[in-house]
């Protein structure tokens, strides 16, 4: 207890390999006009119209970019609709009734080899901009931003960790589609002009590495390694990442690409393929439907646009005797909870998972220190929450309370029970 | 079947409570009490049950007492402080009518007031007859803060009543235990609040507080120099580098026929305490490891000046209940510092402190003055401009020198004792 917690435990004994692979095609899909990055936006389609998979259906506008809406099946535009997206907020949705006929629009085209080999930086950024592509680990962030960097980058490192216990849909990405991930780090290396790739995968994950060793050998001419990463929480935190599998050690708050390194999720690299290969945007994901709230948890292969209610249905529904429930979207130590099943399916939503809710009682704080043994980012939890409680933002700012991560292992490893992350994040938000 | 939201992280570790770590330092004591109990019979006894007795009881009564001024007014009380209301009332328009002769006014505010208070009245009986025994009850066996329940005051009764020499009076133990959880623990604001080790203080406090009356008895075993009940590191004091002729350092390792407080005798059981909660990771194993380090380096040095044998840093190790207080007191979680750097300054202090008073000074109860004086420099240790949580370079760097200067200043002081 009084000591560094590295693991996290799926102590509520779920299933890691989960057992059934679907495919499933809803017959309505919800596809979001706003996020929370973009509130305005324009639409180009109205009710009753015809649309095509891939079809352009309007624009979303941040203040600082535009980000095409795409159509993710074909079929008949119907009403607008408020739900929620995997951040917790309300979202503009439009709604298109599946005709499950899976009509391509005319720009979805292939890409011959011969043209993606002489694509420049700049052509690729236009694409992936196009595609409306982002970071599919959960961040979010437009991936041409990070594609676009003008740093010399000598090695792109592709994050296969998944280090949040009860995920399991980069997992499945891997092992069904390897050649797409290599090529998409391919397409990457190339734009970027980076000269080694890296996959850090967790070392425990044994079919993994074979897939991607096995894979490996069609890409001989290509300096690309396989970083086998130790197992614990949070090695998928980018900085982590690349401390083990690079050896770079990047500051927080500094850029990686200053210190030649380019990180992108699994599943985003599979999207660049994706858009560079086939010229599409994300319109299917693994999504993983788990916890010990729901009776049948599964991987699900899924459209974009799809709605919770639909994939909970689909896994026989929440169990009877459940009390309260909590939706969590993403992981268990990161994820957020929502406050009903009305959400959908966007590009960044990896999972789903239904907890039975636990009130734990809070006993005060012992001052047992595992909460400063465990922080990854080496600041002290407990004085922060102290500092808090007291309103002393200069204390809190001393304490560097801004380097969290939010990683959430202090308060899960509190002795006291005491949400300790919770007053950290309060804290970084009273210090702006 | 409700869907609630909160705030990640949604997953707890499984074993980590208080609960369970204060358990598993009663566990880790049980041998010592049993070794004292062995060793001492039925003074043990009265003394443990005293000191236990009085720790416990004292915070039991403090929140009951806390309880029922904060208790929240049963419904019962509200009807009858209603009743008093209008009867008042009544009082008050009598006292009108007096004055204006109204009789009407007053006929009619007396009969709106009794139908109140029969209103009133019903309402009481009919709660009475509806409400269980259990609600209606001003006094509460259990209540809600008391700690018996995660063992942390059952933990300080029982490491005080191991501290405490044989032939102490029992009633000294209970106003050592009294004094020390009210003034540490209660006024501070209950369990996690405390700045000074609740055991630690209450053993200084009847050691100042009562002096010669905290002795070791004269029924154990008879020295040869007469001086029956000396301790070893009371002979260190007046001779302080000759070896005590009495003792082997098994005897003190392994505490039988050991003279001092009844608990603290037996390295070996205080080491396989140490050992059940370093595998259970239920104390910071490194407090105790710099605490003991310091005091064996230092007497090291005095042992080098002086050219005297290994016997010399053995005996400060084996006695005064130093391993007794370095594992069971100073790594009391509450009253030492959170951070790594900040345990390993705290117990280095400990050390020198120990170190200190016994090289100069006449206590006995050395090790207890250090936690508490060590205590007081937590907060400052904490402080958010330097606490770190890993040591850098330069605090490393300064560190050392720390050291080095102290094993100095030892060194020169030894040889001008
Ligand atoms: S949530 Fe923040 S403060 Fe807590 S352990 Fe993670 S990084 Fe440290
Ligand atoms: S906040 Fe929790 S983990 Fe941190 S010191 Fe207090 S009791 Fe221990």
């Amino acid at each position: 207890m009084i000591a560094k917690t590295k693991r996290v435990s799926d102590y509520k004994q779920l299933n890691k390999e989960l057992p059934t692979l679907r495919y499933v095609d809803p017959e309505y899909v919800y596809i979001n006009l706003t996020t929370n990055r973009c509130e305005e936006y324009r639409l180009d389609v109205k009710k009753g119209d015809y649309v095509k998979l891939g079809q352009i259906l309007g624009e979303r506008d941040g203040c600082f970019f535009k980000q095409p809406i795409y159509a993710t099946v074909s079929g008949h535009i119907e009403d607008k609709v408020t739900k929620i997206d995997g951040t917790g907020i309300e979202v503009e949705c439009i709604t298109i009734r599946n005709d499950f006929q899976d009509t391509y629009d005319e720009t979805i085209t292939d890409r011959p080899e011969n043209v993606i080999e002489h694509l420049t930086q700049k052509e690729m950024v236009d694409i992936v901009k196009e595609k409306a592509l982002v970071g599919l680990g959960g961040s979010g962030f437009p991936t041409y931003i990070k594609l676009a960097t003008e740093e010399k980058i000598d090695t792109v490192v592709i994050n296969a960790i998944e280090c949040e216990p009860y995920l399991s849909s980069d997992y499945r990405l891997i092992k069904d589609q390897p050649d797409e991930i290599f090529n998409g780090l391919k397409y990457i290396m190339q734009a970027v002009n980076a000269k080694q790739g890296i996959i850090a995968v967790k070392k425990t994950k044994k079919e993994l590495i074979e897939v991607l060793e096995n894979e490996q050998k069609r890409f001989q001419d290509l300096n690309i390694k396989i970083a086998k990463l130790g197992d614990y929480y949070p090695q998928g935190w980018e900085i982590e990442t690349f401390k083990n599998a690079t050896g770079i050690k990047v500051p927080i708050g500094d850029l990686p690409m200053k210190h030649g390194l380019l990180g992108f999720n699994v599943s985003t690299t599979e999207s660049i393929y994706e858009a560079i290969k086939h010229n599409l945007p994300v319109t299917k994901r693994f999504v993983t439907v788990n916890g010990d709230g729901v009776k049948f948890p599964q991987s699900i292969r899924t459209r974009v646009g799809t709605s919770v209610k639909d994939l909970i249905k689909l896994s026989d529904g929440f169990v009877e005797d459940a009390g309260n429930i909590e939706i969590v979207i993403g992981g268990p130590m990161m994820g957020s909870s929502v406050k009903n099943d009305d959400v959908i399916i966007t590009p960044t939503t990896t999972s789903v998972l239904v907890f039975k809710s636990v009130d734990y009682k809070e006993e005060p704080c012992v001052r047992c220190g595992s909460c400063v043994y465990s922080c990854p980012v080496d600041i002290t939890p407990v004085s922060i929450m102290n500092a808090v409680k007291r309103n002393d933002k200069e204390a809190i700012k001393d304490l560097s309370a801004n380097k969290c991560i939010e990683c959430g292992l202090c308060a899960y490893v509190c002795t006291s029970k005491i949400h300790v992350t919770d007053y950290v994040r309060k804290g970084k938000s009273l210090i702006g | 079947m409700k869907i609630v939201e909160k705030s990640a992280p949604h997953l707890r570790k499984p074993n980590a409570s208080v609960v369970r770590m204060m358990r598993d330092v009663v566990i880790a004591l049980m041998p010592l009490v049993i070794f004292a109990i062995y060793n001492h019979g039925l003074d043990a006894v009265v003394i443990l049950a005293a000191a236990i007795g009085s720790m416990v009881g004292t915070e039991y009564i403090y929140y009951q007492i806390v309880d029922y001024v904060k208790r929240d007014r049963t419904k019962h009380e509200e009807i009858k402080d209603k009743i008093a209301g209008f009867n008042k009332q009544i009082e008050t328009a009598k006292a009108a009518y007096q004055e204006d002769s109204n009789q009407e006014l007053y006929d009619e505010t007396v009969e709106k007031l009794k139908a109140e208070i029969r209103k009133a009245k019903d309402e009481l009986r009919a709660y009475k007859q509806a409400s269980t025994k259990e609600e209606n009850k001003r006094f509460h066996l259990f209540n809600r803060n008391f700690t018996l329940y995660n063992y942390s005051i059952l933990v300080s009764g029982i490491i005080f009543g191991l501290t405490v020499p044989d032939s102490t009076h029992f009633m000294i133990v209970i106003i050592g235990g009294v004094a020390a959880t009210l003034l540490v623990k209660m006024i501070f604001g209950g369990m996690g609040q405390n700045i000074f080790n609740i055991a630690g203080f209450a053993r200084a406090f009847i050691a100042l507080g009562f002096g010669a009356a905290v002795g070791v008895s004269n029924h154990l075993p008879v020295q040869d120099d007469g001086s029956a009940g000396a301790t070893v590191l009371g002979s260190l004091t007046s001779n302080p580098f000759t070896e005590p002729s009495t003792f082997s350092i098994w005897d003190m390792f392994s505490g039988i026929g050991f003279p001092g407080a009844i608990g603290e005798a037996s390295a070996l059981l205080i080491l396989a305490g140490a050992l059940y909660m370093f595998v259970r990771k239920s104390f910071d194993v490194f407090v105790p490891l710099v605490y003991v380090g310091t005091v064996f380096v230092l007497s090291t040095a005095v042992m080098v000046q002086q050219d005297i044998g290994w016997w010399y840093p053995m005996t400060h190790i084996f006695s005064g209940g130093l391993l007794f207080g370095a594992v069971f007191m100073a790594t009391d979680p509450i009253t030492i510092p959170v951070t790594r750097p900040g345990r390993v300054y705290f117990a280095f202090g400990l050390g020198v402190i120990t170190f200190v008073i016994r090289l100069f000074g006449q206590y006995p109860e050395g090790v207890v003055f250090a936690i508490l004086i060590m205590n007081m420099f937590v907060p400052a240790i904490d402080y958010a401009k330097w606490s770190k949580n890993k040591f850098s370079l330069k605090s490393s760097l300064i560190f050392s020198a720390v050291i080095l200067l102290t094993i100095f200043a030892v060194w020169v002081g030894a040889s001008n004792v």
